[in-house]
């Protein structure tokens, strides 16, 4: 009859103790990038391909997550040559701008003032002073020879974007 | 502004990441006398992206001699890959940065037209 009474009493007992399942977070410096927009040119001319919308290409847009400020500079090289691409007999000048479009932070906008464009203008050098998520804008544009057109085929270039530890 | 940040956040489709940490690695005893190393974290949430390659640079952006498991790094998408970087000789007071960078197919031409690559810096 005991042991009977002592089955209700165990049974509640159970149901109060319970295992407390820690969650543990640790946040660390870092740096994240991100292809937010892929690329694509667009052909306004018979000798010019663009990622400007303008000209019917995508620009490139690159995010980069800033976990803690002033630990590391993004450097975004924008390219000079195709990595695929039909026989060029002629040769292609490229020009391109890279610049800090959204952000998550206003004061971030200090990384466009503060750029450092060297490479002929092909690489952009950000200081990512402020912690956050900014959207790095990227174009690019090719142009063939003296007004020539450029073979029919398909065209690919590389951005190289680098988060690098100060 | 922020709610426009906030909403790009949660509305972008397309987003793909490549993380390598820690920021600041420390060169570690190994288990073998001469060799330090350094342990570090690969994060691939980049879809289109199947390699990583790394590598070791001295301040001057000059290649140092290292060792790990491979250079080139076979990850799959949203796999994390944690790997030992040894350093032996000169090279251990030689090596300031450790970077991964994505190595893109020949055959991938969309949506791959960037490149990542991050480094950190030994301190």
């Amino acid at each position: 009859m005991k042991k009977l009474l002592l089955i209700p009493i165990l049974a509640a007992t159970a149901n109060v103790a319970g295992a407390s399942i820690p969650i543990n977070g640790f946040i660390e410096s870092k740096c994240v990038i991100q292809s937010d927009t892929p690329g694509m040119f667009g052909n306004p001319t018979v000798d010019k391909l663009s990622t400007k919308a303008a000209d019917g290409g995508v620009m490139p847009i690159i995010r980069y997550d800033i976990v803690t400020a002033s630990k590391y500079k993004a450097v975004i090289t924008t390219p000079t040559d195709f990595s695929t691409a039909p026989n060029l007999s002629d040769s292609v000048e490229w020009t391109s701008t890279t610049v800090a479009g959204q952000m998550s932070d206003s004061e971030m906008s200090v990384f466009n003032s503060d750029k450092a464009i060297y490479n002929n203008g092909h690489t952009t050098e950000f200081d990512l002073v402020k912690a956050g998520s900014v959207w790095f804008n990227v174009t690019s544009e090719a142009e063939y020879g003296y007004g020539k057109a450029f073979p029919s085929g398909s065209y690919t270039a590389l951005i190289v974007a680098e988060c690098i530890a100060k | 502004m922020r709610l426009l940040v906030l909403l790009l956040l949660l509305i972008g489709g397309y987003a793909n990441a490549h993380q390598f940490t820690p920021t600041y690695p420390k060169l570690e005893l190994s288990h073998m006398p001469g060799i330090m190393k350094a342990d570090m974290v690969l994060f691939n949430d980049r879809k289109e992206i199947r390699y990583y390659e790394v590598n070791v640079f001295d301040k001057e952006w000059n290649p140092v001699r290292f060792a790990t498991q491979s250079k080139i790094i076979p990850i799959n998408y949203k796999e994390r890959k944690y790997l030992t970087i040894y350093l032996s000789g000169k090279g251990i007071k030689r090596a300031k940065y450790i970077c991964s960078k994505s190595k893109i197919l020949m055959t991938v031409t969309k949506p791959s037209i960037v490149s990542s690559r991050i480094c950190s810096k030994i301190k």
